[in-house]
């Protein structure tokens, strides 16, 4: 890694020593001011506590959702004002539950009713995850950006039909 | 619920704008003491539709996201691309997206300056800065061809170029842009209407504006200096001198000083670009097609604050996930928390503030929780009851 990548690379060094050995799964410096980091679900918390209290990643740009098959990956992308990191979590599909940050970033709050409406995630202690996005009258259990909804079977069962 | 409370709703539509919302506001007299926002009512699907096109049919559904500002968007879109492809863009390309930005941030500023003057009740105001806007429309048109979608951004540099005929014309514009904006400034500070209707009003403290994740003119009018232009320099902006503006007010005002200070910025950004405009081509040279399994982040300073998108390739055409965060989106949870505490009369105004994706709220309906008793109003007569309001 090149000078410029230095402050990028301690952030990680220091994230893996406060997780401890081998709790970060993945780290990479894709270039210049870009972090993704890997880690596991039950590390969430105290990483981000971390990230933002210690380290100074108090923006949160937003949280993405991503279909990985059996999981689902969701990426907090977080700011110190120059470097974009993002930091991954995998839920298996069956059993998506993660814990809420927003008594850690209050900014959360509406990111985690997005990632709830769109991939049926969900963020145990959220104040409210109602619909956000999802019009009323949505059908239960239709997360829209989960692969296994593509666009024609959702539009069947948005006509009425049996589960496309 | 407490006897005293009511709740009003507030919302969906408004036909004259492009996004909708709903909020649902509890109040204790004149006072607000909850909000509670709803949005997604022009929720398009443009995420799970960009997974099912080519990447240079999402360029162009990516110019549609938003009719302010479609440029924001594609250059958005084009670097994360163009990361994914490991493509360079030309330095003229880069000057080239910059000029583009920054008049789009000028007609989105000034757009917002004079909707802010409808909504305190100064349409003098209103009509004269969307007169004088008219001066940038016509210079995105000189370039591109259109006031709105311009079409200039694409996978590996522009699609237009900004030839040495056209400087002058353009400097002209600018010049009486930036001579209009000063006046309005000016007016803004000396206009005890606009000090009476915006100062102290919608208050985001700088720690509040942190902890809700505020960007762009909301942040920065809450005293902090962040602008992906600086913090995370993209096209030609980590070469060219220019001003994070600031003001500490935290308030209606500060977001206005902001916001013309902001253009003043960017008429400097673009003359500085096109007295040091590279030679060369437009678009990068013998790019193939291919877009490599990967992820990226891309983030961008849009007229509204921080724009990010997320990419992720698979190897295909098409992209696997494909994620957009808006800055309006971003500042909902800072809105809420200006809205508080505020007065039902400041609503309309508040709102405006962070210059969301919508101008004005369409259709207001208050219930009257206990009794059941509920009445409509439209956002005029909203606007109308904060004008009377003001004026006892």
């Amino acid at each position: 890694m090149d000078s410029e990548g230095r402050r990028e690379e301690e952030i990680i060094k220091a994230l893996s020593a406060h997780l401890g050995e081998g709790r970060v799964i993945e780290a990479s410096v894709s270039r210049e001011r870009r972090v993704f980091i890997t880690i596991s679900p039950e590390d969430l918390q105290g990483a981000l506590r971390f990230l933002s209290e210690e380290q100074g990643f108090r923006h949160l740009s937003t949280i993405t959702g991503v279909d990985a098959e059996d999981g689902i990956e969701v990426i907090y992308h977080l700011n110190d004002g120059k470097i974009a990191l993002s930091l991954r979590v995998t839920v298996p599909k069956a059993n998506p539950i993660l814990p809420t940050i927003v008594d850690i970033i209050p900014g959360a709050v509406l990111y985690e009713r997005e990632v709830h409406d769109l991939f049926g995630v969900v963020f145990e202690g959220h104040p409210n995850l109602s619909p956000l996005i999802l019009p009323d009258g949505w059908p239960e259990g239709v997360w829209p950006l989960r692969k296994e909804w593509d666009i024609k079977r959702i539009r069947r069962k948005l006509k009425g039909g049996k589960d496309g | 619920m407490d006897e005293a409370r009511f709740e009003i709703p507030i919302g969906p539509q408004h036909p004259a704008l492009k996004e909708f919302e709903y909020f649902k506001f509890t109040v204790e007299g004149e006072k607000v003491v909850d909000v509670e926002p709803k949005i997604g009512y022009n929720h398009r699907g443009i995420e799970k539709a960009m997974e099912d096109r080519t990447y240079i049919q999402d360029l162009y559904l990516v110019e549609r996201i938003c009719g302010i500002c479609s440029d924001a968007h594609t250059t958005c879109y084009c670097q994360a691309i163009e990361e994914l492809m490991e493509i360079e863009i030309p330095p003229r390309a880069k000057y080239i997206r910059t000029i583009m930005a920054e008049l789009e941030r000028i007609h989105s500023h000034l757009l917002w300056l004079g909707l802010v003057g409808h909504e305190i009740g100064f349409d003098t105001l209103f009509m004269y800065v969307w007169r004088d806007r008219e001066t940038v429309m016509d210079l995105l048109e000189l370039i591109s061809g259109n006031r709105v979608h311009y079409a200039t951004n694409t996978i590996g540099g522009v699609r237009r170029d900004i030839p040495p005929e056209m400087t002058d014309e353009i400097k002209e514009g600018l010049g009486k842009l930036e001579e209009r904006t000063r006046f309005y400034k000016e007016l803004c500070l000396e206009e005890r209407t606009v000090a009476q209707r915006a100062v102290g009003v919608g208050v985001l403290k700088p720690e509040d504006a942190i902890r809700l994740c505020a960007v762009g003119p909301t942040l920065r009018a809450s005293g902090i200096a962040r602008d992906v232009r600086k913090d995370d320099p993209y096209a030609a902006y980590g070469e060219i001198p220019f001003n994070v503006v600031t003001y500490d007010g935290c308030d209606v005002a500060s977001r206005i000083l902001v916001r013309c200070d902001e253009v003043i910025e960017s008429v400097h950004i673009i003359n500085y670009c096109l007295d040091n405009m590279p030679k060369g081509p437009l678009r990068a040279k013998g790019m193939g097609r291919a877009v490599k399994p990967g992820e990226v982040v891309s983030r961008v300073e849009a007229p509204r604050g921080e724009l990010i998108h997320y990419a992720k390739s698979n190897g295909t055409n098409k992209p696997e996930r494909y994620k957009v965060r808006s800055p309006t989106l971003g500042n909902i949870p800072a809105l809420c928390k200006m809205l508080l505490e505020g007065y039902i009369a400041d609503i309309p105004i508040v709102i405006a503030g962070i210059d969301p994706c919508f101008g004005c709220m369409d259709r207001v309906s208050f219930v009257d929780v206990k009794s059941g008793r509920n009445w409509v109003w439209s956002h005029e007569q909203l606007r109308r009851y904060s004008l009377e309001w003001y004026r006892t």
